[in-house]
C-alpha cells in the first residue's frame, strides 16, 4: 500500500452484547435513575402536550388550553378528510426509498474511492473537503436554482424533481461519516482479497461493504428522517396533489385568514407516530452503526 | 494529476448530458402548457380552498359543472410559499394559467412580459361596464389591464357591542374616543384591540386606513419619486397616536407571538373588544358566539389629520392575473375567458355574496340583514353617506420591501420595540 | 490495492456523487454568488450593482441582529447542548435501569420535522396561552416573562428549543463513542480505585476527543441552518428582533422580493457557516496531532 493512504490500527473489537456487569445499587444509582427519568419526562412533555391538544377544540386550544372538557376525535376526522394520507405515505415512501438507496450507493462509492484507492492523497483530500463544504449550504439558497434545473431537465412534476436534490443534500453528511469509517478499515482484509485476485468492484461491494453495514444502516435512518420531514423543496417543487408528501400535510390547514390548529395538531400527531415507531424499531441499528467506528 | 482532473471533468460532463437527455425523455411534464385540452390551473394562496376560501371553491365547482368541455384545477399553498412559487415559476416560464398574486409581484411580472393583457376579455359581452373604474384602475400598467380584482377589501374594526355596553362605552368616532375606550377596557381587564403579528404582519388594515387620514394618498407618489419623505411630520403624528394607544395598553400582551388567526379567535371567544380585520371574517364572526353583538367601524377620525377624515377602506384586493402563455393555446384561452366571464357575471358575484364576500362588480346584492347581520353591517359601513374610499390600500401601491417595512413600522410601535421616528425612518430607508 | 487503483476506476467511482452534488449543491451556490452582485427581483432582467448589496448589508441593523442571534444560538449549542448531551450520554450508558428505552425516547424530538417543532413550542412558550407561564402562575411566581415575542428573550428561547430538538441526536453520537472505549482501560481504572468523576475527566473525555470534534462540527453547521424553528415560533418578530441569518435571508428573498440582496445574505450565511465549521475541523485535527 502506498504511504499516502492514512492507515491506522484497526479499531478495537466492540462487544455488542456485553453482559451487564454486576453493579452496586447504592444511593448514587437511585439518584441517577431518578434524574434520568426526570430529564426524559421533561424532554417528552412537549410531545405529550401536543397529543393532548390534538383532542381539544380549536377554541379551547387558543383560549382555554388547560381545560380538559370537550375532548374529541373531531380534529382527527377533519385531518383525515382533508388529507389523503395513503397517497402521502406512499409518495413519501417512494421518495425515501429511492433517494436514500441511490444516495447511499453513490456516496459509498465516492467515499471508498476517496479513502481506499491509492493516489496522491492531495487530490483525494481536496475532493473530500469539496464534498464537506456542502454541510454549510442552507437549503433555501437551493430553491430557485434547483427549480430551474428541474425544469431544464424536464423533471418537474415527477418524483425525480425531489429525488435528485434530496440525494445531493444528503451526500456531504454521508461522505463525512463514510470516509471517517473507511479510513480506519483494516488494510489486512483488503490485502488478502487482492491476493485472491478480487477486482475493484467486488472489493468495494463484496469484501468491504458487508463490514460497513452498521454505519450504512445509521445513515439510512438519518437520511430517511430527513426526507420524511423535508418541507422547503417539497412545497416548491410539487404542484400535483397526487405527489404530495407527508411533510406538506400540516401546512394544509394554514389558510391566509384561517388556521385550523386542531387539525394541525392531529395531523402532526398522525405524521409523528409512525416515525417514532419506526425509529424505536431501528434504534439498536443506529447505535450499533455509530458504535461500529464511524463516529469516534 | 492534470490528466486525472481532465478525465474526471469529461466523464462528469458526459454523464450530466446523458442524465439530462434521459430525464427529458421520461419525465411527465405537467408544467408545459402545450397540451391542448382546455384544462387550466387556478393557483391560489390557500392550501385547502374548500374550507379556507369557500367562495372561490364554490365558483370553481359551479364553473366546472356548467362547462363540461373545460376544467379548472384549483390548487394552492400557504401564502408565503405561494408567492415564492409564483416568483420562481415566472423566472422559469412555468406559471399556472390563472393565479392570485400580490400586486407588487404582479407588477414585476408585467415588466418581464409574463402576464396577459386582459383588455380583450373584458371588452367582450360588456364585462368592463360591470366594474366601477376604481376597481380596475389599480391593475393597469403601460396601457395594459394585467389583472382583475379577486375580492373586495372592506377593512376596519369589528367591535363587540356587548363588551362596550357592559363598560358603558359608546361606539367611538374620533381617535380621542378610541383612546378613552381603550383605557377603560384595559382597566377592566379586557383586551381592547385584538392584533396578531406572528407570520401575519400584514394584519394592520385599520391602521393603513388611518395612514390615508394623514394624507397618504396625495403624498405617496411624491414619496416614491423622492420629492417627499415617508418620515414626514404628518405621518409621524399618526405614529405618535399609535404609540399613545400602545401605552394605554390597547394591544394584547402576546401580540407578537400570536398569529392573525389567533387574534380572530380571541375576538370570537369574547376576549377582545375590537378586532382589526376585514369583510372576509364576517361569516366566521357571524357563526361565533359574539356574532349577535358584533358591529363594524371604519376607524377613528383625527382632529390633527390631513385631508378628508371620513374615509372607509373599500378597495380591490390583490388581483387575479393570467399567464401570457395562455394566448398560445386556443383551448386554454377559451377556458380562461369563460372563467373570467363567469366569475364577474351576476351569478358568479352572487356566489361571493352567498359566502359573505362583497361583490367586486356593480352587482347589488340583496343581503338579508336579519340572517347575516355582521356582513350587512360591514356593507352598510362601507356605503355610509358622505364617506368615500381611498383608491387603493396604502401597502398595495408600493414595493414589497416597502410594504413589509410599513407593516413592521406599525407593529413595531404597537409592541414598543420601535419609536415613531425609527418606525417611519425604516420605511423611508426602503425607498430608493 | 495499488494495481486496482487506476484513474479510470477512481473517476467512475467518484463521478455519480460528484456530478449530482456539483449540479444540485455547488452550482446553486455559484448561481447565488452571481446574483448577489445584482439588484435582481427574482423575475425581471437585472442590473449589476457590484458590491452594493454587501454595502447595504453592512448598514442593515436587522442583518447584524440576525448575526447576533445566530451567535447566541451557537453559544447555547456549544456551551449547553454539547456538555448536556455528553452528560446525558454518560448517565444513560451507566447504571440506569431501562436506559435503552430512555435513549430512544430522548431521541424522539430529533425525528420530528423542524416546522412542527416550532409549532409545538408556541403552545409552550407563548406568554399568554403557553404552558410555561401557566405553570409559573400556578406555583405562584408573579413574573410573566415574554419567552418569545418580547424584545430580548426570543433568541435564547429559540436556542433552548434547538437544544431540545438536538439533544437526542448529540446523545446518541456520544453514547456510541462511549461504547467504543475499550472496556479493559475502564476496568483497569476501576481496579486502580478511580471514581466516576476521575474516570470521566482522565479517561472518557480525553479518549472521546474525536467524537467531540464531530459533534461540534455537526452542531456548528446545524446552527447556521436553523430556519423553521424561528419561522414557526416568532416569524422573526417582533420587527426582526428574533431573526436568525437564514430566516432573515428568507424574508428578504421571498417576502420583500429583493432577490439580489437575499442572495448576498445567503452567500454570507454560507461563508460564515463554512468558516466556522472549517475552524472546528482544523481545531480537531490540531488536537488530534497534538495527542
Amino acid at each position: 500500500m502506498s504511504t499516502d493512504v492514512r492507515t491506522r490500527p484497526a479499531p478495537p473489537p466492540v462487544r455488542e452484547t456485553d453482559p451487564p456487569r454486576p453493579r452496586r445499587r447504592g444511593r448514587g444509582a437511585v439518584v441517577a435513575t431518578a434524574v434520568a427519568y426526570l430529564i426524559t419526562f421533561v424532554i417528552l412533555f412537549p410531545l405529550l402536550w401536543i397529543v393532548l391538544l390534538s383532542f381539544q377544540t380549536n377554541d379551547n386550544i387558543l383560549n382555554h388550553p388547560f381545560s380538559l372538557s370537550d375532548l374529541s376525535l373531531a380534529n382527527y376526522q377533519r385531518a383525515m378528510e382533508t388529507l389523503n394520507l395513503l397517497v402521502m405515505y406512499k409518495n413519501t415512501l417512494i421518495l425515501a426509498v429511492v433517494s436514500v438507496t441511490v444516495g447511499l450507493v453513490i456516496s459509498y462509492m465516492a467515499a471508498f474511492a476517496l479513502t481506499r484507492m491509492v493516489f496522491r492523497g492531495r487530490t483525494q483530500n481536496a475532493l473530500r473537503y469539496y464534498f464537506l463544504v456542502g454541510l454549510a449550504i442552507p437549503v433555501y439558497v437551493l430553491l430557485f436554482p434547483v427549480y430551474r434545473l428541474d425544469i431544464a431537465f424536464g423533471l418537474f412534476g415527477s418524483y425525480f424533481a425531489l429525488i435528485l436534490p434530496y440525494i445531493a443534500v444528503t451526500i456531504p453528511f454521508n461522505i463525512l461519516l463514510l470516509t471517517g469509517f473507511l479510513r480506519d478499515f483494516p488494510e489486512e482484509i483488503e490485502q488478502a482479497a487482492v491476493m485472491d485476485g478480487v477486482g475493484l468492484w467486488r472489493m468495494a461491494w463484496k469484501v468491504v461493504f458487508p463490514l460497513m453495514r452498521p454505519v450504512v444502516a445509521t445513515l439510512a435512518i438519518l437520511n430517511v428522517i430527513y426526507v420524511w420531514n423535508e418541507f422547503p423543496f417539497a412545497v416548491t417543487l410539487i404542484n400535483d396533489p397526487t405527489l404530495t408528501t407527508v411533510s406538506l400535510g400540516v401546512s394544509q390547514f394554514q389558510g391566509v385568514y384561517s388556521v385550523d390548529h386542531g387539525a394541525m395538531m392531529a395531523s402532526a400527531t398522525l405524521v409523528l407516530l409512525p416515525q417514532l415507531v419506526i425509529y424505536a424499531a431501528f434504534q439498536k441499528q443506529v447505535i450499533a452503526g455509530m458504535t461500529a467506528g464511524a463516529v469516534r | 494529476m492534470a490528466s486525472l482532473s481532465r478525465r474526471l471533468l469529461l466523464t462528469a460532463t458526459a454523464s450530466a448530458l446523458f442524465v439530462t437527455a434521459t430525464a427529458c425523455g421520461s419525465a411527465v411534464n405537467t408544467a408545459d402548457g402545450s397540451s391542448s385540452d382546455g384544462v387550466i390551473t387556478l393557483s391560489m394562496h390557500n392550501p385547502d380552498s374548500k374550507t379556507q376560501d369557500p367562495a372561490t371553491w364554490q365558483l370553481v365547482q359551479e364553473f366546472n359543472a356548467e362547462h363540461p368541455d373545460m376544467k379548472i384545477k384549483l390548487e394552492g399553498q400557504p401564502v408565503d410559499q405561494h408567492e415564492q412559487r409564483m416568483t420562481i415559476a415566472a423566472q422559469s416560464g412555468t406559471l399556472p394559467e390563472i393565479f392570485w398574486v400580490y400586486d407588487s409581484l404582479a407588477k414585476t411580472m408585467v415588466k418581464s412580459g409574463d402576464l396577459l393583457d386582459l383588455t380583450p376579455i373584458l371588452e367582450e359581452n360588456g364585462l368592463k361596464a360591470k366594474f366601477a373604474p376604481s376597481m380596475l384602475a389599480g391593475f393597469q400598467q403601460g396601457g395594459m389591464q394585467y389583472g382583475v380584482p379577486y375580492q373586495a377589501l372592506i377593512t376596519g374594526f369589528y367591535y363587540n357591542k356587548a363588551i362596550l355596553d357592559e363598560h358603558r362605552i359608546a361606539v367611538p368616532e374620533t381617535f380621542e374616543d378610541l383612546l378613552a375606550a381603550v383605557k377603560k377596557l384595559k382597566a377592566a381587564g379586557v383586551v381592547p384591540i385584538a392584533q396578531g403579528a406572528n407570520n401575519s404582519s400584514f394584519s394592520v388594515w385599520a391602521f393603513l386606513t388611518m395612514l390615508d387620514r394623514f394624507g397618504y394618498e396625495a403624498e405617496y407618489p411624491k414619496i416614491l419619486s423622492g420629492e417627499a419623505r415617508y418620515d414626514n411630520a404628518d405621518f409621524l403624528r399618526l405614529y405618535e397616536h399609535v404609540r399613545e394607544l400602545a401605552e394605554a395598553g390597547a394591544f394584547p400582551a402576546n401580540m407578537n407571538t400570536q398569529t392573525y388567526a389567533q387574534a380572530v379567535a380571541s375576538y370570537t371567544a369574547g376576549k377582545a373588544a375590537f378586532l382589526d380585520a376585514g369583510v372576509w371574517e364576517a361569516a366566521k364572526i357571524q357563526q361565533s358566539e359574539v356574532g349577535p353583538s358584533t358591529g363594524f367601524w371604519a376607524g377613528p377620525t383625527f382632529s390633527d389629520g390631513v385631508g378628508e377624515q371620513r374615509l372607509v377602506m373599500n378597495v380591490p384586493s390583490a388581483p387575479f392575473v393570467v399567464s401570457a402563455k395562455v394566448k398560445e393555446d386556443k383551448e386554454k384561452y377559451a377556458a380562461v375567458k369563460a372563467f373570467i366571464q363567469f366569475y364577474y357575471s351576476d351569478a358568479g358575484q352572487k356566489i361571493l355574496v352567498d359566502n359573505a364576500q362583497p361583490p367586486v362588480t356593480t352587482y347589488r346584492p340583496q343581503v338579508d340583514s336579519t340572517k347575516n347581520p355582521v356582513f350587512a353591517a360591514v356593507l352598510a359601513e362601507a356605503a355610509k353617506p358622505g364617506w368615500t374610499s381611498p383608491k387603493a390600500q396604502p401597502d398595495l401601491v408600493v414595493s414589497a420591501a416597502t410594504a413589509s417595512a410599513m407593516y413592521d413600522s406599525f407593529y413595531g410601535v404597537m409592541g414598543g420595540s420601535l419609536s415613531p421616528e425609527e418606525a417611519a425612518g425604516n420605511v423611508q430607508k426602503t425607498i430608493k | 490495492m495499488n494495481w486496482l487503483s487506476t484513474r479510470r476506476h477512481f473517476a467512475l467511482m467518484v463521478a455519480p456523487a460528484l456530478i449530482i452534488y456539483s449540479v444540485y449543491m455547488i452550482y446553486p451556490i455559484l448561481y447565488s454568488l452571481y446574483y448577489s452582485f445584482s439588484d435582481y427581483d427574482g423575475v425581471t432582467a437585472t442590473d449589476f450593482t457590484g458590491l452594493d448589496n454587501y454595502r447595504q448589508m453592512a448598514q442593515d441593523d436587522a442583518f447584524w441582529t440576525s448575526l447576533r442571534n445566530t451567535g447566541i444560538i451557537l453559544g447555547i449549542a456549544l456551551f449547553l447542548l454539547i456538555p448536556l448531551g455528553f452528560l446525558l450520554a454518560v448517565l444513560l450508558s451507566g447504571r440506569v435501569r431501562g436506559s435503552g428505552v430512555l435513549r430512544a425516547l430522548v431521541f424522539a424530538p430529533a425525528v420530528i420535522a423542524p416546522i412542527l417543532v416550532g409549532l409545538i413550542w408556541i403552545f409552550i412558550l407563548d406568554p399568554e396561552i403557553g404552558l410555561v407561564n401557566a405553570f409559573l402562575l400556578a406555583i405562584g411566581v408573579p413574573a410573566h416573562p415574554q419567552w418569545i415575542g418580547g424584545p430580548t428573550l426570543s433568541p435564547y428561547s429559540i436556542g433552548l428549543v434547538y437544544l431540545w430538538q438536538q439533544i437526542g441526536f448529540v446523545l446518541t453520537i456520544f453514547y456510541a463513542g462511549l461504547r467504543m472505549l475499550p472496556r479493559d482501560v475502564m476496568e483497569a481504572a476501576s481496579l486502580d480505585g478511580a471514581g466516576r468523576r476521575q474516570k470521566l475527566r482522565y479517561i472518557q473525555i480525553p479518549m472521546l476527543r474525536e467524537t467531540f470534534g464531530i459533534v461540534t462540527a455537526l452542531v456548528v453547521t446545524g446552527v447556521f441552518k436553523v430556519f423553521e424553528l424561528v419561522y414557526a415560533l416568532t416569524g422573526g418578530g417582533p420587527v426582526h428582533l428574533s431573526e436568525v441569518m437564514v430566516s432573515y435571508m428568507y424574508h428578504i428573498t421571498f417576502t420583500t422580493q429583493q432577490y439580489g440582496y437575499g442572495m448576498a445574505l445567503a452567500v454570507v450565511v454560507f461563508v460564515v457557516g463554512a468558516l466556522a465549521s472549517a475552524a472546528t475541523f482544523l481545531g480537531n485535527r490540531r488536537k488530534e496531532e497534538a495527542s
